[in-house]
This record gives structure tokens, sequence and C-alpha cells, in this order.
């Protein structure tokens, strides 16, 4: 069965992490369904990709974990960005304009 | 390094994984189920979303990267698996160990002999600077480098192609600190010593420029660190002390830094003084040493930085011509022929590389050690085929294992590398072991050595260096032994490798056979090695030095270093040679000017007149005696006469009365005439040479500088007024330890400051001159004993191994009457052929190894074919015997036993 939605392009899932968690701390779960929520539904995250690039994240020391009660009030463990995830993101949705500006001058030049 | 803190704490981990995903799951079930998806089905969804596994798996990946996780795993696993066979752990780890051990215990001593940079600052820009004129013209001795005082302080302008020039010389001098004075060796250097080396003092103040202007100048010695730490106890106040050079005061002025020894491994100084006081020293008094042409000093030089010593030699040239002019001016230089004025005008400073100093030590040390090294390095490789052997028996055995693990999908390299981490484990094990061992390896090497040499100037201790060494031998120890099995694992068919019985398939029988046949190979050239070294020292042991040492004793002393004059010196040795010999213990005594088997000797050419003048080709070995010294050490007096009181030449004459020459000599030199009568000189080449001692004697061949040496040689009588010999030569009636304290007695009556040098018999001094023949024989000897018991247990385990895998075909040919004998040769043409071809391809070797060993054997040659049959005979014998074991049991293996095995 194919997707209707977009697979999210490589490397991208680090930054949108480090956005989402950049406005509050969040668990797994949450990321996900936020991911899910704030791209409308048209960028296809892998629920199963999303534990690996936490842990490398927390890895970095980009970000910092820590066991808290959730909003069901069962255990969860919440991501949080450290000073050093705050800068990288910074670095990265820099480049990211970069990139993006630089692809859509392309696209104007081709279509003018 | 987070990684690796994550693989311990991996458990902890793991829960906290589960715990996260297991909350995720119950989320989107609970999510789910609440959209109206029934719960079955949510659960499966999930599941399905989520792919469990594989995020576990891929998290575990983020932890630690797969390669050293699976490389963690498998060094677990390897543990695990050795710490089940105890046995088969402790013979291989013992071999590698043995092997590892000792191969970095021998390259302690190259390293610290031969390759060792000198601890100075930037030691790769030092060169040694050489000088090639003719010796006889400049004065120097022997090839001991040496140069004048003024080419030093010359050199030290050039500033173009160097940034310092530095001399120095060893001397050996008493030295009174406030106690009895001591014999020890010091180092006169000049005042450019110490910076240009680079080296601070640890204490006070080191030598400076200001030391060493002029003659008389500089007072003062700096202590090395050892010494000052040894002799002083390390007090503090020890600088502006005054000490004794012999009988003249100096002052400490500093201590060097710690860690310095000189320049020069093997001859540890005590201290260093300018050689603006080298009168003070025991060198010649009489010559003005600081201007004139005596080379006596080593010149070390600091090239610029981008100068190579290729750049600065040719670079000095303009500088030095016009200085070998010159020098042909000064008074004192000889009166030579145009031809040899031309050749001396023509001779050039030699700049080479010296980052490691300059020593004598390490030249007569090198190929001893370097041989060592080679032999080490085989035996390492013997330990390294052995272990691999075991290891091949051992995946033979587990090859059902290895079968089923493969059958369950794991890659042929993935088994490789679980093998390899096998054996990875236990060479790092054998490594520390090794480690362990080395230190005692290291002292008892040590203790083989020249003594004097060796016990101060190298050092039994680990170093960074060192444990660098082990870890790449343990490591490349590990690849070695492992990879050959590693390579094989899974090479079997793997329907066969499952059977209950693997009857068709090889088990590496193949692999085997060849390790084994280079097994050996390798303790057959040990052995041959062996061999040839013992049968050296043997040689020498039984050629003796020409006559009997026993009952002999030695003694030296050195009345010039203590403030004697020569005449002084020379009535001293007479009165002290006149009380010796009037001791009731003393059978017969006599002097000599130079003490023989030490290694030192006073050379020269000699010239001779006979119908022609004939002058010799190469250099004799001289020797002053006294009356009597001939039938005291019992050397022979073939013709003419010993010495007598008549020869010894008043004071004002000049040049020896008469000479007596060895046998040796009349041989080369004057054979076919009668020698006596025969008018010599000593010195060659110049037509001032003028032979006018007649020899008066002929006496058999000796050793002179050790054991090996039956040079030509010739005597001239001692007692001459500037002969200040002080060797004394005692046969002595019952037990000569018994006479030793009476002798002493006698010196210390004559004067209590005058130390004696050394005391020995003369058996002690012959057994110290074979230090490394005993050395290479029994490190050879050991090694060679311990491969050939390597390659027994190796031959014997594959001849075990092919026995098992063929008693079924054996029971099946006894069966079908086959006799016991047939058998036997069936099992034995194997061991034979394994055996025949190791000792071909050791023979092949010899030949090429045999360079490396020819310098260190005496009256044997490397290739000597009845010492190599020998060796082949042994280990052929040995090989036979361990493989008969298994050839006896193959053939008394019951038909019916083996046939019901099936």
């Amino acid at each position: 069965m194919p997707s209707p939605r977009f697979p999210l392009p490589q490397g991208t899932l680090d930054m949108l992490i480090l956005q989402i968690l950049s406005l509050e701390p969040a668990h797994g779960y949450g990321i996900a369904q936020r991911l899910d929520q704030i791209s409308r539904s048209v960028v296809h995250v892998n629920q199963g990709s999303l534990y690996p690039a936490l842990h490398r994240l927390q890895q970095k020391r980009w970000l910092r974990a820590g066991w808290k009660p959730s909003e069901t009030g069962r255990e969860a463990k919440f991501y949080s960005l450290t000073p050093a995830g705050r800068r990288q993101l910074v670095v990265e949705k820099d480049s990211w304009a970069r990139l993006s500006g630089a692809v859509n001058l392309i696209f104007e030049e081709g279509s003018r | 390094m987070i990684q690796l803190v994550n693989w311990f704490r991996r458990a902890s981990r793991e829960r906290g994984l589960d715990r996260e995903l297991q909350y995720h799951y119950d989320r989107r079930v609970a999510d789910l189920t609440a959209a109206g998806i029934p719960e079955p089905e949510a659960r499966r969804r999930v599941a399905v979303e989520l792919g469990l596994a594989q995020v576990r798996e891929e998290v575990r990946d983020v932890w630690l990267t797969r390669w050293l996780r699976d490389f963690l795993y498998d060094l677990r696993f390897s543990a695990r698996s050795f710490l089940r066979s105890p046995g088969f752990t402790a013979t291989t780890l013992l071999s590698l160990a043995l092997g590892i051990g000792a191969t970095t215990a021998i390259y302690s001593l190259v390293d610290q002999v031969i390759l060792h940079a000198l601890p100075v600052r930037e030691p790769g820009r030092l060169v040694l600077v050489d000088w090639n004129a003719d010796d006889l013209i400049t004065g120097a001795i022997g090839s001991s480098n040496q140069m004048p005082h003024a080419i030093c302080r010359e050199l030290q302008q050039q500033t173009r192609f160097l940034d310092g020039v530095l001399c120095r010389a060893e001397i050996q001098v008493n030295l009174t600190a406030g106690g009895d004075p001591r014999p020890v060796a010091a180092e006169i250097v000049s005042g450019s010593y110490f910076p240009v080396l680079g080296v601070g003092p640890a204490l006070g103040r080191v030598i400076e420029p200001e030391d060493d202007s002029a003659p008389g100048t500089g007072p003062v010695v700096v202590l090395s660190y050892d010494f000052w730490q040894s002799q002083f106890g390390g007090a503090a106040d020890v600088v502006g002390r005054k000490v004794l050079i012999g009988n003249h005061p100096m002052t400490v002025v500093g201590v060097a830094a710690a860690g310095f020894r000189g320049v020069d491994v093997g001859a540890v100084p005590a201290f260093w003084m300018p050689t603006s006081m080298y009168a003070d020293s025991n060198l010649s008094t009489s010559e003005d040493l600081f201007n004139g042409p005596e080379r006596w000093l080593q010149i070390l030089a600091r090239l610029r930085p981008g100068v190579s010593a290729a750049q600065a030699q040719t670079g000095l040239l303009p500088w030095f011509r016009p200085w070998l002019e010159d020098s042909t001016r000064r008074p004192g230089f000889p009166g030579i022929s145009a031809e040899r004025r031309r050749l001396y005008l023509a001779s050039t400073l030699i700049l080479t590389p010296a980052p490691q100093g300059h020593s004598p030590f390490r030249r007569s040390l090198s190929q001893p050690l370097w041989v060592l090294f080679a032999a080490t390095g085989v035996l390492l490789g013997l330990a390294c085929l052995n272990v691999a052997g075991l290891f091949l028996a051992r995946g033979s055995a587990r090859g059902r294992e290895l079968g089923t693990r493969l059958a369950l999908g794991a890659s042929r390299g993935r088994i490789g590398r679980q093998l390899l981490a096998d054996s990875l484990l236990l060479a790092f094990a054998g490594g520390i072991l090794g480690i362990a061992l080395a230190p005692a390896a290291m002292r008892a090497l040590i203790a083989f050595l020249p003594h004097d040499l060796a016990a101060n100037a190298l050092r039994p201790s680990l170093s960074l260096d060192l444990l660098g060494f082990a870890f790449l031998v343990s490591f490349a120890a590990g690849l070695l032994s492992g990879i050959a099995p590693a390579l094989h694992a899974g090479r079997d068919n793997l329907v066969n490798s499952l059977r209950e019985r693997g009857g068709t398939s090889s088990g590496g029988a193949r692999l085997r056979k060849a390790i084994v046949t280079l097994q050996v190979a390798f303790s057959l050239i040990l052995l041959i090695g062996a061999a040839l070294f013992l049968r050296t020292l043997t040689g020498l042991v039984a050629k003796g030095p020409g006559f009997n040492t026993s009952n002999l004793l030695a003694f030296a002393i050195a009345p010039l270093e203590n403030g004697y004059s020569r005449v002084d010196a020379s009535r001293l040795v007479r009165r002290l040679d006149e009380q010796v010999r009037a001791l009731p213990a003393t059978r017969s005594s006599a002097t000599a000017r130079f003490a023989v088997l030490t290694g030192g000797h006073w050379s020269n050419k000699v010239t001779m007149q006979t119908d022609r003048r004939i002058v010799t080709d190469g250099f004799i070995n001289f020797n002053s005696v006294s009356p009597g010294f001939f039938s005291t050490v019992g050397v022979r007096l073939v013709a003419g006469r010993d010495f007598d009181r008549s020869d010894t030449r008043p004071p004002g004459e000049i040049g020896p009365r008469c000479a007596i020459v060895n046998q040796a000599f009349v041989k080369r030199y004057l054979a076919g005439r009668d020698p006596l009568g025969v008018p010599i000189a000593r010195g060659g080449g110049s037509a001032d040479v003028k032979p006018d001692s007649p020899i008066v004697g002929v006496v058999a061949d000796m050793s002179y500088r050790g054991l090996r040496d039956r040079s030509e040689q010739v005597f001239f009588p001692l007692f001459e007024h500037d002969d200040t010999g002080a060797t004394f030569y005692i046969r002595v009636r019952g037990a000569p330890q018994q006479a030793i304290p009476s002798i002493r007695r006698l010196v210390q009556q004559d004067d209590p400051r005058l130390p004696i040098l050394w005391f020995r018999t003369l058996d002690d001094q012959v057994s110290r001159s074979l230090n490394t023949e005993r050395m290479l024989a029994a490190l050879s000897g050991s090694f060679g004993a311990l491969a050939l018991l390597l390659s027994l247990v190796g031959l014997y385990g594959v001849m075990s191994f092919v026995v098992t895998r063929r008693t079924r075909e054996i029971g099946i040919r006894l069966a079908l009457g086959a006799t016991r004998a047939s058998t036997l040769s069936l099992v034995l043409r194997d061991a034979v052929t394994m055996i025949a071809a190791g000792v071909a391809l050791a023979l092949s070797c010899v030949a090429a190894l045999g360079k490396l060993v020819q310098s260190q054997l005496f009256g044997i040659s490397a290739t000597d074919p009845a010492t190599i049959a020998a060796a082949a005979m042994v280990l052929a014998a040995g090989a036979l015997a361990a493989a008969f074991i298994p050839a006896w049991r193959a053939s008394n293996v019951s038909p019916t036993d083996a046939l019901r095995l099936e």
C-alpha cells in the first residue's frame, strides 16, 4: 500500500525533534503525536526511527532525559533541550533556511 | 568513551529503553482503542508500526557502534569459553607469555643499547665528527674517533653549519669524597658540553664555557644525578663541597639533570669536569693537551636546523683545508713523504648522525643483541604457530558448534571474527603475563652481559615505549596465531560438519601439517644456532688463553691517577713487585704494563730490518713485561731468552733495548728466518723509525685482548723509567683466594691512599671475558630447547589428531589383513614427510642467517656440516619419537573396536 504521505528527508528528523523540544519538554510518544499534528499528516515519520534518533541526540548531549509523571499519571521518559541543543537548533535552522532558499532560487530561475 | 560506559551500563540502559517503548506502545494502543479499533487489532497494528525488535537493535547501535559491540560480545564469549577449558588456556597463554616476555626483554636491551636517543634537546641534530687522516700521522689511538682539542674549539666558529660543538673524553680517576679514594669513571668535557646538549642542572649549576676558557681555570665538577643519589644520599648541601680528583682539590658546583648519563651508553660517568683541568685528570701530564695535536677527545656537534650532515661536511671543507695546511707547519708534525703528505692534505672531516651519542659498548654489543632479537622473534613465531595449531585442534573439536552456528545463519566472516577475537584475547592476556615476566628476564639478561659495563648502564625497568612494543607484539601474535584458524573457519562443508562423524573432511589436517612443518623448521634453526654458540663457547674454553690460569692472580693499580710522577710510579711498581715476590704464598710473580684478557690493548705497526726493511701490514699488539712474566703465567719460551735486569733501560736512553716476539709474529713476518737478533721498532711508515731493538726471544702464542685473539705480539722489557705498568700477575701456592688479603695488605702498607682497581683470579678473568659468548650459548640453548619442546608437542598433537581421524580406516586395513608394521609405517610416513620438509626449509634459511651470526662464532663456520647434521639428527629423533606414540596407538587399534565405533 503506497503511503499518501511524504517520507521525511534524510537528516531532517533530528532538526524537527530539536524544534519540537524547544517549545517544551516531551516524551517519545508526545513527540510522535506532535510531529503528526504539526505536519498535518503530510510528512510520514516512522515511529520506530524516532527512538534511535532521540538516543543519538542524547548521546551528543543536545538532549537530556528524565523520568516524570506524564499527563496520564504514569511515569514517562521526558526529553528536554540542553543549551548545546538550543545552539544546534539555531545552526540547523540556519543551514536549512539557506538550503531551501537556494533550492527555491534554482526553481524560480528555471520557471522564469 | 561514552560508548564504553554504555557497555558497562547496558543492563540499566536496556531496562530504560524497555520502559520507554512500553509506554509508547501502551499509549498508542489506548489511543487506537479509544478511536474504536478493537484491542487485538490495535495491538497488532502498533507492533507493526513500531517494529520493536528493530528499534531496540538500532538504539543499541547508537549506544555502542555495531562493530565495537560485536567485538565486546565476542571477547566476552571468548573469555567464557576459555574459562571452560583451563588446560588449553594455560598452555596457549604460557607459550605466548614466554614468547612475548622474551621478545620484550631483549627488545628493551636493543632499545637501550642501540636505538635509544640521548635524553637531550633534539638528539636528531647531533653528529659525531671524525677525521679520516692517517692515524700514524695524527697520533690517534685505534678507532675511537678521537680528535685534538684545537679542532673542537675552531669548529665552534663554524656557525653557518653548526649550532654548537662539544668534545668529551672518558676518564678513569680516583675520587676522594670524605672517605677512601675510589676509582670511578668520569667524563672530561668542554664548556660547551651541557649548553649544546641542552642539559641543565638538578642542583647548583652545570659546567659553563667560563670553566673551560684556558688550562687550569675551572677546578669544578658536576655530579651525575645517580652518583649524587647513591654516594651523597641526595644531600642538598653537596654544592660547594671539596673533593679530590687524584690528589687535586676540586669543588662540586652542581648536579646534572636526572636521567642524563653522558653521551656514551655503557660508560656511566660519576661526574663531569672541564677539559681545562686535563692536567688534574690522569691523562698524560707531559703534553699540552689543550693546544697540542694529540687526539684524545670525541667531538659531537649540533647541526643548524635544516642542515644535513652531508651538507655540513661539504660546507666545512673551505675552513678545514687551510687548517690542514697550517697543521703541517706546526712544531711536532712528523716528517713524512710527499705522497703521504698529499694524502694527509686530502683528508676530510666525517660527520655521521649520532642521535644516540657515541658508544664503543654499543658497537661490541649490538651484533649479539640483534642475533638474540632475531632468535626471540623466531621463538615468538613458534609460539604463535603452536597457538594456531592448538586453535585448529580446538576448532575441529568445535566443528559441530561452528557448523550449527553457520546453519543458523551466522556468516563465515562473523565466525572467523569470533575466532580472531579468541586469539587476540589470548595474546593480550599472554602479553600482560609476558610484561610481568619481562623485568625478571631483563635482569637475567643483564647479568650475562659484561658486568662492569652493563650493571650501571642498563636498567631492567619497563618504559612506556616498551609497553607499546609489547602491545604491538601481542597484537601481531594474536593476529598471527588467529588468522589461519579464522580463515579456515567454516571452510568445511556445512553438511559434513553437522554429520555425527565427519569422516571425509580434512578438519584442517593439511593446515595443521603445514604449521608443524614450519615449527620443525623454526626449531631446527634455533637448535643449529644453539649448537653453534655452544661449540663456540666450549671451543674457547677448551682453547684457553694459552696458559694455565689456575692459581694465577692478577691485580691492577693506577699510581699516576693518584698523583704519582712517572718516576715515582715506576719505583712503586718495582717495590711492590719485589715485596709480592717475597710473600710466602707467592710461587712467582711479574708485572705487565697492560692487563691481558680485558679487551684493552696497545698497538702500532712494527718495522723490522732483515736483509731489507719490512713494515707490518697490520697493527701488532704490544705489552711491556717484567723479567719472569712468561714463566709466571706459563707461556713457553720457544727460542732465545727471557728479559733480564740488564735489559732495563737507564734514564736518558731512548727506545727499548730488546724485544720478544710470539710465534704468530714469526710465522707471519719472519718465516724461514732466524728471528733472533733481528732488529725491530714500534711504528711504521715514516723513515725516521729506526729498528734498533734486537729480538732476543720467541714465546708461544697467548691471548691478549680476549680469548678469541691470538694475534701477532711483541713484548718489550718493563721497568724502563717511563713505563708505569701496573698489572701484577702472581702464581700462588694453594688456593688463590687465600693469598688476596696479604697482597692487599702489602699495597695498603705502602700507600693507604692508593686503591686497587681490581683484584681477581685469572680463572675469573677468563670467565668474564666470555660473558657475551656465554650469554649467546645459554640463551640460544634455552631457546632451542624451548623450541624443540614446542614443536614436538605440536607434532604429537597433529599425529594424534590424524590417527584419531583415521581410526576407522586403520581398523578396516587391519581387518583386511594389514600387519602392525605396515600400519605403523603408514602413520609414520606422514610424520617423516613433515619432518623432512621442515628440515629442508630450515637448511635453506641457515645459509642466509649464517651471515648474521658468523662474527660471533669462533673456530667454527656458521654452516658447519657436522653441527647442522647433529642438530638435524637431534630434532629428527625427537620428532620421530613424538610421532611414534600415536602411530603405536594406531597399530594397536583393535579392528572390531574401531569398526564398532561407527
